[in-house]
């Protein structure tokens, strides 16, 4: 079960992590924010906590080198918690990258840049705005099955009843 | 030196943190401390030939110059990317990395000047 309003940002430079911090703090004061330099890290803490966001930076080696990269990262945490929405961040502009990263689970992808702060912005509010729909749909899905369950019982019991003669075999026709 | 002749531009990160002198002084000291440090280990990994990591480092250090404005260190640090990345051009690599250092070495400088402003 993931926590609610709980955002992991998981990136081997200190600034973006920090960066990104700070602006969702500023502007989405709802969400506690916990900042990973590894994605190791952030496994080991998924599985005490998964969180209902990760912010996670596809190249996650630039200085540690044997360190899990972004793809890696994504792979394990959707198995530890498949609820999780991980978002890929990266400075590569490249299609491949989003393609892989969506290919994988990722809920969206981030270029790094100037831009890249309100879009994580936007990007949370559509995750919201998904779950949300997903979780309207499921009510729906289950008010439709026991709509459908008690049309069932209904229908048992008319055959029931008009077999055992308490009811004529067309009610109501003449 | 006059504005216009500066390499640095604060008025996206001051956008940013809302103007905000405790966190504008938070990144500029982040960058100035951090950033010496990974130009000298692109310049290791370019001695050693490890272009993989030269491009990986390259590609770390690249937005953080786009936050304070560098847009012509962010655009030599792209082709350094480009070239490391695609193992072409490699014999520029050193002139490329010798023009980022002077480039770094001003930006830094003109960060630490605008520090005060903010402390």
């Amino acid at each position: 079960m993931i926590n609610k309003n709980l955002i992991y940002i998981v990136d081997d430079v200190q600034m973006q992590r920090e960066l990104l911090a700070d602006h969702i703090k500023a502007n989405m004061s709802v969400f506690e924010i916990h900042c990973f330099t590894t994605g190791e890290e952030c496994i080991a803490a998924s599985k005490v906590r998964p969180a209902e966001i990760v912010f996670l930076d596809y190249n996650l080696n630039s200085q540690i080198k044997d360190a899990m990269d972004g793809v890696e990262v994504l792979q394990e945490l959707k198995i530890i918690s498949p609820e999780t929405e991980v978002v890929m961040i990266s400075g590569q502009d490249k299609i491949e990258v989003a393609v892989n990263s969506i290919k994988h689970g990722a809920f969206d992808y981030i270029v790094k840049g100037e831009g890249a702060f309100v879009r994580a912005e936007k990007v949370v509010f559509n995750i919201y705005r998904f779950h949300k729909l997903t979780a309207t749909a499921n009510k729906y899905k289950s008010l439709m099955v026991l709509f459908g369950i008690g049309m069932i019982l209904m229908i048992v019991l008319v055959i029931y009843l008009q077999k055992y003669g308490y009811i004529r075999s067309s009610p109501g026709w003449y | 030196m006059s504005e216009s002749n500066k390499l640095t531009d604060l008025s996206y990160l001051r956008s940013l943190t809302g103007n905000a002198n405790d966190k504008m002084a938070k990144y500029i000291r982040m960058f100035t401390s951090g950033a010496p440090l990974s130009l000298q280990q692109i310049e290791m990994y370019s001695l050693n030939k490890d272009w993989d990591s030269v491009k990986q480092s390259a590609h770390a250090l690249k937005p953080q110059l786009g936050y304070f404005g560098a847009k012509g260190t962010e655009e030599l640090l792209r082709e350094i990317e480009r070239m490391s990345g695609d193992k072409v051009d490699l014999d520029k690599i050193p002139e490329a990395l010798k023009n980022l250092k002077v480039q770094l070495d001003i930006i830094v400088a003109e960060l630490e000047l605008s520090l005060k402003e903010f402390e």
